[in-house]
């Protein structure tokens, strides 16, 4: 686009954009269609050896490892101990080998000795908080306040108390969230790229490229200057990918050992087991509503199951107004392995629960679904998006608007809802690189990986839309610490954090490239207009050059600037609420979703195409959490009875329903906001809104399987 | 996975020699047959088994057998992709083209044989965890008896309590199929109701009564008798794809607003392909209400003994029954 502004950089008016805010095909879709794009772990060296880690096979023990015995078969060029002495659970790696194929590196793995000693464990909420139970470690009860031991609660207990009375009507339900796991295709893992010398190169699997150099240089034992990481294209991370892991740490060590470039990537069951769940829950909530439907007061007891972490920090009353609350945030330890972040950590759970309250609440004095929760969020934008999402969703024809269904008959429809609130705000640090050819390319260079959510393709968008080009006319150089500093991509701040940088580095790319050619075009500079793969003098648009002809006249080294962070083409508070038509079959208990519908602001949209498949892909996600996934402990054996793909319900094409994701626009910031998060939150609560609207079933744990409705439905009968 | 020997014979009796002589635990661990591979090349490369030699059978004459209509003859090496989409098998055996159609994903159903899906493994996720020394392994103990049971037998349970994987094995039993099998004293013949064994009757580490050393030959269905129709209601707890949690195989010939006769076989409930003869019986006869599919169901259910975790198969079975019952009455089904 025609960029005549010489100032300070801006996205300029929504109007005027040709490139950026327009839909724009992924570049690396072809690629990834076509299985041609190479995921780390795909890659292959010369001279590469394949890892397996040895993993303990118990929740809990005292171990000892002998590694020799792996030593003794032909092939295996390496077995290392990992770790001496105890381990807290199933799963835990002791030990790792290399070998010439990946079927001698199990041979060995298994030929690794671990004498082990169990010891008492607790994998299950209930078996963790039971009279006596083992404790899970010497750090801390099983049973904990996440802020320490003088965290008595937040919000005043009393006052709570008194408003619960004072409330018209009173409800009283325990949520329980099971723990989903990201389950990403592309396992946990990298290649160490190292024969011996100074040097290496580390093909991850990672959020954080330029987190991993400084990993690897120890194992390694290299400066950590001379390790450069690679992230072509990323098979799935959600927040589970933020250090190399020991996977990664590893491959490192042992290629270091042997000179030689090791592989390894977890399988399967130690990708369920050891990495990476979003933490379960469970909820004791007391809430209470005056007739004209303000919520006077909601008393929780949280427990947050992050095995042996803490769990997330999210906690209730959500993002609702309550007049008078009191929260109680407990971790409850299991030895299970921590959960990490994933996808807006903690507040799906919150949602769930605090969504489905909201409902009882509206049942409870007659309300409509939709009204009581603008009563209780005062931000405008929730209004206009609850109003939006009801219509798309059919609320107003629907016919259980203020009763749910009575559960009788063969079939049953239902309508739910859901709001999500996030920052998505981005932060200093990267850097850009944008440079011009004298053949007429155009190179746009950001060191940040893709973790799929289309960021290559932005990368090449803002100078396309700077240069008057499109973008695929810019190469995009990504993933690799070899190029200017990308930022660790959670919490939603990476097109926020590199978006700018790109921006700042296309306009100074520009300003410079019309200085030059403003003897060329005979003008002055701040008249030199890029539109149409042209360039020409303002007042004679039609005597300019194309594209190239004008590149031409660079010298032969092109033009560079490298851009820097500039936060107010940035900014942080997303909004969004979501709607669920589902339906159940009263005589099996399937809930089928037919209908999701999102409305999300995230200030401007820079790729509205990609941006609605990181909406969509959140709704996927939420249709996991509520009705299919779930980690299943067995509390006797201490494992993870559920730890493959086909037993881990991850919901497939039949179970994704007519999804619909609208940007807000009424939402007119002109500053980017990241969307990773914030459309991953309201989903389940509206699911499990809308079974109860369809056939007056509660059920108030995740995931909501046919087995659950059809109890629950007995129950009402 | 651990390496192994892969044998190719070409004729059924070079197959045979190939495959363990003696009975015990240890040497069915020698040598297996391998058919479409989708079941036993997971089991190896979960270890839960090691064989020393698969014998493939890929290669031996007299196991491609292929009549469709209206007589099914059907070679254990038929894909399950091809009888799921011969409209013959659709018109005239209906339950078990739904049946064929209903397993896995599509690329699994164009490799996978119905030889190897009847003779499948169960998916208990104590006896698929290799860490778990079930009594499906030769261990002492049923670990789902009183452990994590959701999907677990409510019928014919004891001293272990898979349930049957297959759906084409429960249309088929509602179809009257014929098994074939043969081995060193050569071929017989068996209803394939027969085949299968429950684990208080035949060895608990075995689901029907193919030896080590025999081989599934073919499997034959006969012509449906007229009036009659049929269908397979399988539940998923995944729609797109995944084992049942519950099935129901029905035919049924209806005479105006009577069902004259009824047959009815559950799935997924049961250590075998579970025949429902009180509400055949029962059902013979009655007028076609809802009131009789009600019943109908109750009766199918009444001696089910659900463990901690799988009450729920008793309602939602009742509710396929009734299910069934309208479509084949020119209802919907779903």
């Amino acid at each position: 686009m025609t960029s005549q502004d010489n100032g300070t950089p801006s996205w300029g008016a929504r109007a005027d954009h040709r490139v950026l805010n327009k839909d724009t095909r992924r570049l690396s879709g072809p690629e990834k269609v076509k299985g041609e794009a190479i995921y780390s772990i795909d890659r292959h060296v010369p001279d590469m050896l394949y890892g397996k880690l040895v993993c303990i096979p118990v929740a809990k023990a005292e171990f000892t490892v002998d590694v020799d015995p792996a030593m003794e078969i032909e092939g295996v060029v390496i077995a290392i101990p990992l770790r001496e002495g105890s381990t807290l659970y199933n799963g835990q790696a002791v030990a790792a080998v290399a070998a010439e194929t990946p079927e001698l590196a199990e041979d060995g793995a298994r030929a690794v000795v671990v004498n082990y000693t169990p010891q008492g464990f607790v994998v299950t909420a209930e078996s963790a908080k039971a009279p006596g139970a083992p404790q899970v470690s010497s750090r801390s009860p099983n049973h904990a306040p996440r802020g320490g031991s003088n965290d008595k609660g937040r919000g005043d207990m009393d006052a709570t108390m008194e408003a619960l009375d004072a409330s018209d009507f009173v409800v009283e339900a325990e949520f329980d969230v099971a723990i989903q796991h990201h389950a990403c295709l592309e396992t946990h893992g990298l290649l160490a790229d190292f024969k011996g010398g100074d040097e290496a190169t580390i093909y991850a699997s990672t959020q954080v490229a330029f987190g991993i150099p400084g990993s690897a240089a120890g194992p390694l034992g290299l400066d950590r200057q001379n390790v450069r990481c690679v992230v072509e294209h990323m098979g799935g991370g959600f927040g589970a990918k933020f250090s190399m892991d020991v996977a990664g740490r590893a491959a490192c060590l042992m290629a270091a050992e042997v000179g030689r470039p090791v592989s390894m990537f977890n399988d399967r069951r130690q990708e369920f087991e050891t990495s990476g769940n979003r933490s379960g829950s469970i909820q004791r909530i007391k809430a209470g509503v005056a007739k004209d439907g303000e919520i006077l007061a909601m008393h929780s007891d949280m427990d947050k199951l992050g095995g042996v972490g803490r769990g997330p920090g999210a906690v209730q009353p959500y993002i609702y107004n309550v007049l008078e609350s009191f929260t109680l945030d407990y971790a409850l330890h299991t030895n299970t392995d921590s959960s990490r972040a994933m996808r807006a950590p903690g507040h799906p759970q919150v949602s769930f629960a605090m969504e489905s309250v909201v409902d009882m609440l509206a049942y409870g004095i007659g309300a409509d679904l939709v009204e009581i929760r603008k009563r209780n969020l005062s931000d405008p934008a929730y209004h206009r998006q609850l109003d939006r999402v009801a219509q798309e969703i059919g609320w107003n024809e629907h016919q259980h608007r203020t009763a749910p269904g009575k559960g009788d008959g063969w079939i049953a429809e239902g309508i739910g809802f859901g709001v999500s609130t996030w920052g998505g705000g981005g932060g200093p640090g990267a850097a850009a690189e944008v440079r011009i050819e004298r053949d007429g390319g155009v190179t746009s260079s950001i060191g940040v990986q893709d973790l799929g959510t289309g960021v290559r393709t932005l990368v090449a968008m803002i100078p396309a839309e700077e240069f008057g080009l499109q973008a695929s006319d810019v190469l995009p150089r990504i993933g690799d610490t070899q190029l200017p500093n990308g930022v660790g991509s959670g919490g939603s701040v990476t097109t926020a954090s590199v978006a700018p940088c790109l921006k700042d580095a296309s306009h100074k790319t520009r300003l410079a490239f019309a200085e030059h050619l403003a003897s060329v075009l005979k003008c002055e500079a701040k008249d030199v207009t890029f539109a149409d793969g042209k360039v020409f003098a303002k007042s004679a648009p039609d005597r300019g050059l194309t594209w190239k002809d004008a590149c031409a006249t660079l010298p032969a080294e092109g033009l560079a600037r490298t851009g820097k962070w500039i936060g107010d083409l940035q900014t942080s508070g997303a909004h969004g609420a979501q709607a669920a038509r589902v339906q159940v079959d009263l005589m099996t208990g399937a809930v089928k979703v037919l209908k999701m519908v999102a409305v999300q602001d995230s200030g401007l949209v820079l790729n509205p195409l990609t941006w609605r498949s990181q909406v969509n892909g959140a709704m996927i996600q939420s249709i996991g959490l509520a009705l299919y996934e779930g980690r299943v402990m067995e509390p006797d054996l201490g494992i993870q009875i559920n730890a493959n793909l086909g037993d881990y319900k991850l919901p497939g094409c039949m179970e994704i329903p007519e999804l619909v994701a609208i940007v807000d626009d009424e939402d007119t910031r002109q500053a980017v906001i990241g969307v990773g998060e914030p459309p991953a939150i309201p989903g389940a609560g509206a699911i499990a809104n809308a079974i109860h609207n369809a056939c007056g079933a509660r059920i108030t744990s995740l995931p909501i399987t046919p087995d659950k409705v059809l109890e629950a439905l007995a129950k009402l009968s | 996975m651990k390496s192994f020997e892969l044998a190719r014979p070409t004729s059924l009796d070079e197959a045979i020699d190939l495959l363990p002589k003696g009975r015990g635990p240890a040497e069915i661990d020698d040598a297996r047959p391998l058919a479409g591979g989708q079941d036993i090349l997971t089991e190896m490369k979960d270890y839960l088994i090691t064989p020393k030699r698969l014998v493939d059978l890929a290669g031996v004459a007299g196991l491609d057998a292929y009549q469709s209509a209206p007589d099914l003859v059907l070679g254990s090496l038929t894909r399950l992709a091809r009888i799921a989409a011969d409209p013959q098998i659709a018109l005239h055996h209906r339950a078990l083209s739904i049946a064929a159609e209903s397993v896995a994903s599509v690329q699994i159903r164009n490799q996978a044989t119905l030889g190897g899906n009847l003779c499948q493994r169960p998916r208990c996720w104590y006896y698929r965890n290799e860490s778990v020394p079930c009594i499906k392994k030769g261990g002492a103990e049923c670990f789902a008896e009183s452990g994590l049971n959701k999907y677990n037998a409510i019928f014919g349970g004891g001293p272990s309590y898979i349930v049957h994987p297959s759906d084409c094995a429960t249309a088929l039993v509602l179809l009257d199929a014929t098994v074939t099998k043969r081995g060193p004293r050569g071929e017989s013949r068996m209803p394939l109701e027969q085949f299968f064994t429950l684990p208080s009757e035949g060895s608990v580490v075995r689901e029907n009564v193919l030896k080590a050393n025999e081989i599934l030959v073919q499997v034959e269905v006969p012509a449906p008798k007229p009036g009659w129709t049929s269908t397979y209601l399988k539940f998923k707890e995944r729609e797109s794809f995944d084992f049942a949690m519950s099935a129901v195989a029905l035919s049924a010939r209806i005479e105006g607003d009577t069902i004259a006769e009824a047959r009815m076989v559950l799935g997924a409930v049961a250590p075998i392909p579970w025949r429902a003869g009180e509400a055949e019986s029962f059902l013979a006869g009655k007028p076609n209400t809802h009131a009789t599919w009600k019943e109908a169901a109750e009766i199918a259910l009444a001696q089910a003994e659900p463990l901690e975790h799988n009450g729920y198969k008793v309602p939602l079975t009742k509710g396929l029954i009734q299910k069934a019952l309208r479509e084949l009455s020119g209802g919907e089904s779903k």
